[in-house]
């Protein structure tokens, strides 16, 4: 398979484009696209990339640009887009119709910190903000996973005990700008992953209806726990999804949850996006030096992965969650689910969070050590700890 | 693992010799990384990309705080800065013409190299001669310090798409690079990165920052989007084409402002500055402004003439006079030119005594310009406007060289004012024929009702505005025919062009190329008039003469007989120098001397041969102010740019030509030309023929060239909203102004330019 020298967002244009041309012998695809930093190298891709049967269009807004797709969708093609950051909080409206319409819309997103005051760094509140949302969501951390993932999104979305868009996100410059060697699959070893595009609910020139008109509370209750139930599916399409890939392109486009040292760790530290890369890192090393200490990534974070992540976590006394991330009132929201599934679950067990790289700081190995430090010095859990910020341990 | 920081400026190429350099490795098979530190950098901005390799799988998604190598692609960014972080005995390679050793005492703990990789860069062709593109050169270099084979660069040149002069450029500076690899002190057990480099990163946290909500001097610090600019907008100004033609030194572009606003009485106190001759000017001028107008590559030059006219005819305004001054200064001649040094005097309070040899007032404008192009109430009242500021005339007056020493005794300053009295002839092989006479002659006689020329066939020889005048003149005063024979072309002949559309408008044809060489008496009887035979022959255009325009030229053998009545004559006139002392060399501007200790100044068509009035309009103007200097000492400009305003920084001396104007921002507008006495009826009357305009609004289609009219699209247009219309200044809020030039692009007649900060 060819590899090459290339950023997160070219990684991202290529998957998306591979990915549209192979339903060239369906209904084709279609985006509408607007650009903004760090994510303007993915439309620029897409917008020179020599499709068969794909419309590419350039719009005036983010808003209009997942409109656009959601139509594209909606008409059986296959459909996609990219954004960042306020462009996201500009796209919100359409994002959840995309979900409520039940469209496998994919959408690439370049995690970026949301303004003002002005940012272009890496923060994963733009997208964590769409977590009620009926999309499912990945987290990834180095290009080639963005690439498999944007690859594979495609083929969960589209599944038809599925039907649910996809986001796949990245931080933004950590991986956006910077160039990492990443295999690129062939067309058409993609056209032999991705099943061209049947939309059962699509609308037909030849009968026009519409659809999302007004619907009865008793309606509007039972789509909601259609959703749910498409959501619960998801774990085990997604595994098909990910075995098909694995023979498909001979790789492995990574578990929903990836556990380290986890079987007898006393330790925990929960991960997600590039962070996981460094601490991953800091983890071997201090295995490597006898402590008991373990790593879990989440990878995807919708629908929350649940029972993967009490089992990586069966050990552990005490957990470390590192969140890139803020919700006001609350604190980092990979915490936030983390003590949700484990609410209940038991006494003894220590879930602390820690707010690193808020508003794009450098997650760096020397924080990470500060960050157990204080895990193993705490005997209770408290308010989110904000890691640089002069707060008790994390005078980073 | 390696890693390497490259400093350079937005627009180098810093990031992609980074890549470069990662690629080299990754096609050898290494995991590498290659990256920019982006923030709101813009071209020219100081910028820092890396690159690390290293044969195990990279596991490092931080930056790069401690360097093994440091690349500078500008010698000017070459400080501190370049050395931060940097690991003791790395390499800090720059680009410069300068050895190594230059740096040595810089960066003591550090192996130092050098590449002239700009003089490599233009050489080999990469950017431009302004920008050249150095990072393919570098790459090489680095190559050459890190043990990357050349070839293994030139791979990654290649598989990149760089190729020709970037992988030559490669090559030269991988033989060129130039190393000092002797460390001028050893690192003092320093042998790691300490980490503080990171501490002092933006990208790592070290405590609370600023508050969000504390106002100045402790909260988050307001950015005003002027602290962003590199360049702001300035105020300039041009002279306009108009402006700078004029003879008469008038600001036309400031009379057409006042005009466009409907304001004639603005218009004519503008102009009342500089001519007390407006009303006439605005009728019998050639008008060099509309020929300079650069409205003409757009769709047609503006009406100047008419609105002239139009301010003269219509405008109300007082001329204002400075106090009474005690010397006394006599003008001989009471032509345009004599007037308008009287009028400027005048209003500089002198007493002036204007001393005419005829019987009336207004020379040539009186007795040389026919009724039915200047009215003789429209002359009146403006040789009125003269006569109003106290100028006292004494006419049937003539000055002779005796008269003239008199008057130098007598008053303190003199202005000779005489014009051109000398009358051009032509040899036609007969005597003093009563039949031959001089067009001045023939239109002063014409003015007091002295000839008639009924049942006439009459031939005007000349080009020139007298010519035209005469034809026209004969015409209405009977004529059977009227013809004009000229030696030129129609593109040679000096007439206003509008004059001789109307002439040829009243059925008077024009024989071009045409010479009269021989009049002879033809038969006569019956009381008709005599008639003569003339015979012209027949010119062809050769060199250019001294005048710029092509020499009329012979042609053998072609001459031919015109049968006539009366050869009137407008071949140009020449100065009159008997009432000079012998000898006298008369130039405008220059006092003449021996003639006592008085200031004696020549002006007007004697001083220049210029044969306009607007231009002894202008003579008679800078004389005067060159008598007020003699007398009291003080230089008044010449020039009139009334409006240029305090606000306009740069005031250009040249001329702003149409390329120059951004007329795209025009609409097209027909010219307004007035209405005319149609030809059949104004053929035989003298009364006015040009009716004027009859409003203001062809002042509108005026551009405005080189000179902010206030239209305010800048205004309009600022995307932040920082330039204001402050009375009749335009204000720039620099501290806003983020310097993005739309100003400067709508502005159509280009009186705003971006200047650096």
């Amino acid at each position: 398979m060819p590899a090459d020298l290339v950023t997160g967002n070219h990684a991202a244009g290529y998957a998306l484009s591979v990915a549209a041309e192979a339903n060239r012998g369906a209904r084709g695809a279609a985006c509408g696209i607007y650009p903004i930093t760090p994510q303007t190298e993915i439309v620029e891709y897409v917008a020179s990339f020599p499709f068969t049967k794909t419309r590419v269009v350039p719009v005036e807004s983010e808003h209009s640009a997942m409109g656009v797709s959601i139509g594209a969708s909606l008409a059986g093609a296959r459909a996609f887009t990219a954004s960042s950051s306020n462009g996201i909080a500009y796209m919100v409206e359409n994002i959840m119709v995309a979900g409520f319409y039940r469209l496998p819309i994919i959408m690439v997103a370049v995690n970026r910190t949301l303004g003002p005051p002005w940012n272009i760094w890496a923060d994963q509140g733009d997208t964590l903000m769409l977590r009620d949302f009926p999309w499912i969501q990945f987290y990834c951390e180095d290009n080639q996973e963005v690439l498999d993932t944007t690859l594979l999104a495609f083929r969960l979305g589209e599944d038809r005990r599925i039907l649910l868009p996809v986001l796949v996100a990245m931080d933004a410059f950590i991986l956006s700008h910077t160039q990492m060697g990443t295999e690129l699959p062939e067309q058409g070893v993609i056209d032999r992953y991705l099943p061209p595009l049947d939309l059962p609910h699509r609308m037909r020139h030849e009968d026009p209806t519409t659809l999302g008109g007004l619907v009865w509370p008793n309606v509007a209750m039972s789509l909601r726990l259609e959703i749910d139930e498409a959501m619960s599916r998801v774990p085990e399409v997604f595994e098909e999804s990910r075995s098909a890939f694995i023979e498909g392109l001979g790789r492995d486009p990574g578990d929903a949850v990836q556990a380290l040292f986890t079987e007898d760790a006393e330790k925990v530290l929960v991960v997600s996006g590039t962070i996981a890369t460094t601490a991953r890192e800091v983890v071997r090393r201090r295995r490597a030096d006898g402590e008991r200490i373990g790593l879990v990534k989440i990878k995807m974070f919708r629908p929350f992965p649940e029972s993967a992540v009490r089992e990586a976590c069966r050990s552990a006394r005490k957990v470390g969650v590192l969140d890139r991330n803020y919700a006001a009132g609350v604190g980092g929201i990979f915490w936030q689910e983390l003590r949700s599934v484990f609410q209940g679950a038991g006494d003894g067990l220590l879930i602390q969070d820690y707010l690193t790289g808020v508003g794009g700081g450098d997650v760096t190995p020397a924080m990470i050590d500060d960050v157990l430090a204080d895990l193993e010095a705490r005997s209770e859990a408290e308010r989110p700890v904000w890691m640089g910020m002069g707060s008790p341990a994390g005078a980073g | 693992m390696v890693e390497i920081r490259i400093h350079g400026r937005g627009g180098q190429g810093g990031v992609t010799l980074a890549k470069i350099v990662a690629t080299s490795r990754f096609l050898q098979g290494q995991s590498v990384q290659a990256f920019g530190l982006y923030a709101a950098e813009r071209s020219g901005a100081p910028l820092q990309a890396f690159c690390r390799y290293d044969d195990a799988a990279i596991a490092n998604r931080n930056l790069i705080y401690a360097p093994d190598h440091v690349v500078v692609l500008d010698p000017t960014l070459v400080g501190p800065g370049v050395a931060s972080g940097l690991k003791p005995g790395g390499w800090i390679l720059i680009n410069t013409p300068e050895p190594p050793e230059t740096f040595a005492e810089q960066f003591p703990h550090n192996r130092l190299a050098t590449v002239d990789a700009t003089s490599i860069a233009r050489d080999n062709r990469l950017g431009t001669r302004s920008v050249p593109i150095v990072n393919t050169a570098l790459a090489g270099a680095v190559g050459a310090l890190l043990g990357i084979a050349l070839q293994e660069i030139r791979a990654a040149l290649e598989h990149l798409g760089f190729r020709g002069g970037n992988e030559t450029a490669a090559g030269q500076a991988y033989e060129r690079v130039r190393r000092a690899e002797a460390l001028q002190r050893p690192p003092r057990g320093v042998t790691e990165a300490t980490g503080s480099e990171a501490a002092s990163s933006p990208f790592v946290a070290t405590g609370r920052g600023p508050s969000f909500l504390e106002g100045a001097g402790g909260g988050l610090p307001g950015i005003r989007t002027g602290e962003w600019a590199t360049q702001q907008p300035k105020r300039q100004q041009y002279v306009p084409p108009c402006n700078h033609v004029c003879p008469a030194g008038n600001d036309v572009q400031g009379f057409l402002h006042a005009l466009a606003r409907d304001d004639a009485d603005e218009a004519l106190a503008i102009l009342l500055r500089t001519t007390p001759f407006p009303a006439t000017c605005g009728r019998v001028c050639p008008a060099p402004c509309m020929d300079s107008c650069n409205r003409i590559e757009l769709d047609g030059a503006v009406n100047v003439r008419q609105l002239e006219r139009f301010a003269g005819d219509r405008g109300r305004a007082e001329v204002a006079v400075s106090r009474a001054r005690p010397e006394c200064v006599a003008v001989v001649g009471s032509g345009p030119a004599g007037l308008s040094a009287a009028y400027q005097l005048a209003r500089l309070g002198y007493p002036v005594t204007v001393h005419e040899a005829g019987p009336q007032i207004g020379g040539l404008l009186r007795t040389g310009i026919p009724r039915f192009r200047l009215p003789e109430d429209v002359l009146d009242r403006e040789v009125g406007r003269v006569l109003g500021l106290g100028v006292r005339m004494v006419t049937d007056h003539p000055i002779d060289r005796a008269g003239l020493l008199e008057l130098s005794r007598e008053f303190d300053a003199v202005l000779v004012a005489t014009g051109l009295q000398e009358l051009r002839g032509l040899r036609l092989g007969v005597g003093n024929s009563e039949a031959v006479e001089q067009g001045i002659d023939f239109l002063d006689r014409s003015h007091r009702d002295e000839v008639r020329v009924d049942g006439e066939d009459v031939v005007v020889v000349g080009g020139g505005n007298t010519a035209m005048d005469a034809a026209r003149s004969a015409l209405r005063l009977g004529a059977n025919s009227v013809r004009v024979v000229y030696r030129r072309t129609r593109r040679e002949m000096p007439a206003i062009r509008e004059e001789i559309d109307e002439a040829l408008e009243e059925g008077i044809p024009i024989d071009f190329l045409t010479q009269p060489v021989l009049l002879r008496p033809g038969g006569s009887g019956n009381g008709a008039p005599r008639s003569y035979r003339l015979t012209c022959r027949r010119m062809e255009l050769g060199a250019p003469d001294a005048s710029g325009r092509r020499r009329p030229v012979e042609v053998q053998d072609s001459d031919f007989e015109i049968s006539c009545h009366r050869l009137i004559l407008a071949l140009g006139q020449s100065p009159d120098m008997s009432v000079f002392p012998e000898g006298t060399e008369v130039r405008e501007g220059e006092r003449l001397l021996g003639l006592l200790e008085t200031p004696v100044f020549a002006v007007g068509d004697l001083a220049t041969n210029e044969g306009t009035v607007a231009g002894a309009i202008g003579s008679g103007r800078r004389s005067a102010l060159q008598i007020h200097a003699a007398l009291n000492g003080e230089h008044l400009p010449i020039t009139e740019h009334a409006r240029a305003r305090p606000d306009v920084e740069i005031r250009h001396d040249e001329v702003i030509r149409a390329d120059a104007m951004r007329l795209h921002l025009f609409e097209r507008q027909p010219v307004a030309e007035g209405a005319h006495v149609p030809p059949e009826v104004r053929r035989s009357t003298f009364d006015e023929i040009h009716m004027g305009l009859p409003d203001a609004g062809e002042a509108q289609r005026c551009l405005s060239c080189g000179v902010c009219n206030e239209c305010d699209l800048c205004v309009t247009y600022c995307p932040e909203g920082v330039l204001k219309r402050v009375g009749h200044d335009l204000v720039f809020d620099s501290a806003y102004c983020k310097g993005c030039g739309v100003c400067v692009t709508e502005c159509p007649r280009n009186v705003i330019l971006m200047s650096h900060l």
